[in-house]
Parts: structure tokens; sequence; C-alpha cells
């Protein structure tokens, strides 16, 4: 299944809504993005997804790509969630996923963070989580300030959003 | 400190992961690139590894010899744990829409195998659950299967797969494919496009 370009502008839409919109009564630098149509908020976080925990897994891992706007590099420092008693970053560091306590996205950059690189754990998960749901969380970056984030929870099945799929894998 | 320094390099020696899968040797952009040997979207291997000979029990409690059993099925074998949040859901949902992508009478030649390396979490009846939420709507044979430690090492051993740590948390996160002809020339990692890789090479190695 291809992303179509209408959900990709979407999708981005919507991150740029929550990067904007969503920080209510967070810190004051994000009002820094402004009203104006040509103010980008300093991170974009786009393509937010994750399957449903399949019993007895009781904890679901999160994929997104962050989009740093900026000329400076940010540094995402903690990870909130609701859905679970914790949340912490993975990252493959030298080959291997490693618990890391922050990730640097270069200036001007993207850093996704998918299956083979890494991801957002959320462990000891509060109740159940269904596909066509979404989770919040929120990103504290260094630089940017906390970022709000809706993931989709997509089927179990389904193929991860993003991915290269052959012609006859499409359902 | 020199112990902590062994145990350090030993940790990267093997490559394993932190939470849950790792890649044993390349990084999967490279491994994906389809410069390996052969004709395979995967990883080639050379030289072919034979199917490995092991004996771990299924989630009926009965003995499974792998070797014997799966002996001329194309055949997809993953060591992980069902505990897995990353790596493990998503390479069995790639295999799943993997094969949603053969036809029937290819998927039926297909076994799908699991070996947990969580000896402690990981019974029969947890496997099988498991198991349950990726054998949908196919007809290929998925089986479950786990032991003591030292079977789980020696099935490890045997299929060339680094041995896993941490309560079987830290594994390699390789799927292997043996053909029809009972070796494996072609191994897969997690990565965008592991659903291409497997439908493209399983039928390379299944029967015509």
């Amino acid at each position: 299944m291809r992303l179509p370009w209408p959900a990709v502008v979407a999708g981005l839409l919507a991150a740029l809504v929550g990067g904007a919109g969503l920080i209510r009564g967070a810190t004051p630098q994000s009002a820094a993005a402004g009203p104006g149509p040509s103010a980008a908020p300093p991170i974009v976080v786009t393509n937010a997804w994750l399957r449903p925990p399949v019993p007895p897994t009781d904890s679901v891992a999160v994929y997104f790509t962050i989009y740093n706007t900026t000329g400076q590099p940010d540094t995402l420092e903690s990870v909130v969630s609701g859905a679970g008693a914790s949340a912490g970053l993975h990252y493959v560091i030298d080959g291997q996923m490693t618990a890391t306590t922050s990730i640097t996205v270069p200036a001007k950059a993207n850093l996704a963070l998918a299956p083979a690189t890494g991801h957002v754990m959320i462990s000891g998960l509060y109740g159940p989580i269904v596909a066509g749901q979404t989770i919040n969380l929120e990103l504290n970056f260094a630089n940017a300030g906390p970022v709000d984030v809706a993931a989709k929870v997509i089927p179990l099945l389904a193929p991860a959003p993003g991915t290269v799929t052959t012609s006859g894998a499409t359902k | 400190m020199n112990r902590l320094v062994l145990t350090l390099l030993a940790a990267a020696t093997v490559l394993l992961a932190g939470c849950s899968g790792s890649h044993p040797s390349a990084k999967p952009s490279e491994l994906n690139d389809h410069t390996g040997a052969g004709p395979y979207f995967g990883a080639g291997l050379v030289p072919p590894q034979p199917r490995p000979s092991f004996t771990l029990t299924d989630t009926a409690g009965k003995a499974f010899s792998f070797g014997a059993q799966t002996a001329g099925h194309p055949t997809l074998l993953y060591f992980g744990y069902t505990q897995c949040p990353d790596v493990c859901p998503e390479t069995f949902a790639d295999v799943h829409q993997a094969l949603a992508t053969l036809p029937p009478s290819m998927q039926k030649q297909v076994y799908v195998v699991f070996v947990t390396t969580d000896v402690k979490h990981d019974t029969a009846t947890v496997i099988k659950k498991w198991l349950s939420n990726f054998d949908l709507g196919g007809s290929a044979t998925y089986v479950g299967l786990r032991g003591t430690q030292a079977q789980i090492n020696a099935a490890q051993a045997a299929a060339h797969i680094p041995l896993a740590e941490d309560g079987g948390q830290t594994h390699s996160a390789q799927l292997l494919l043996y053909g029809t002809d009972d070796y494996a020339r072609v191994t897969f990692l997690q990565s965008t496009n592991e659903v291409q890789a497997i439908a493209h090479d399983l039928p390379l190695v299944a029967k015509a």
C-alpha cells in the first residue's frame, strides 16, 4: 500500500497542527512558531504509528519520523505517554538496539524511528490498545521544548506505513 | 575494570540487542541493497548454511525434530521471544504479508518456525497464543518451539545464530530461509522492504 500524497500532506498538516497547536499550556517558546502560514515549528513529527501489543506482550513500540526544521541540532531528551507506566527511547547504536536517554536530530534533517532503527517503547500498558485508536506522546526536545504526537494504531498484520511493498502485497 | 571491558567487548562482538533484536553483521541497509550474492533480495549467505538438526518441544508438548520434520520444505526460522515489543512482531507481521502474496499451493509447503529465546516465560500456552495472532487466513504451517536453555543454545548454534542473552531478550533479528534443497542461501533482517524481500525470495527456494 503506497502512501498517497494527499495522505502525506494531511499527515504533515496534522503534525504541524499538533506541533503548533497542541502545545497548549506548555513552554512559551512554542508560541515562537507564530500564527503566520510561513512559520514552521522547530520540530515536525510525521508518520507516527504502532501495532497493537501481541498478547502476552505488555508493551508497544511506537515509530515516527522527526524533522528538525531549524539550523541547529536538537535533542530528544525524554518521552511521556499516558498509555503506560513507562516510556523510553530505544535506538540502534553500533548495530545494537540500545535503551538510550537521548537522540539528537541534526539541523535541517530527518531522523526516522523505524522497525530497523529505533522506537519509543511504552511498557506497563494501562489498558487495551486496538487498531484505529491513537495514542498520545509528548516528546521533549532540548531546544524546541515539548511536542505532542498522536500515533495511529494500525492493524497487527497491516503493512508498516511507509514501507516498500510488492504490488501483490497490497490488500 | 578489566572484567567490565571484557564484558563490553563480548557484548560488542556478538552484536546483540538491548531490548529485542540486532543486526548480526553489516548494517541492514547494506544487506538489503540487492547487492548480496545470488538472486536474492534478502542478504545472501555465502557459503549456504545446511538446514540444522535440533530437537525441541512444540506447543503441543511433543518433540519436534526440526531437521527431519521440515526437511524438503521452504522454512522460515526465527529465534525471539513473545514479550518482544518491536522486531519479533514486526517480523511476523512481515512474514504474514509476504506469505499472503504467494499462491496457496506454495503457502502449503512452507513452515514458519519460531523458537523462543525466553525459556523462563514462554510456556507452550504463551507461544501458541502469540503465534495465533499471526497464523491467520493462510495455509503455511506455524510451529512454536521451546526447550531448556541448553537446548535453545544448541539450536541457535546449529543455525549459526549468535546466542541470545539477558533471559532471551537480547537476540538475533535474523529470519533464516531454508529451501527445498535443505540449505539456507538467504537471510532477512528487519527493514522497510522485508515483506518485498521475503515475497521475492521464498518462491526462489520453493518447488516450482
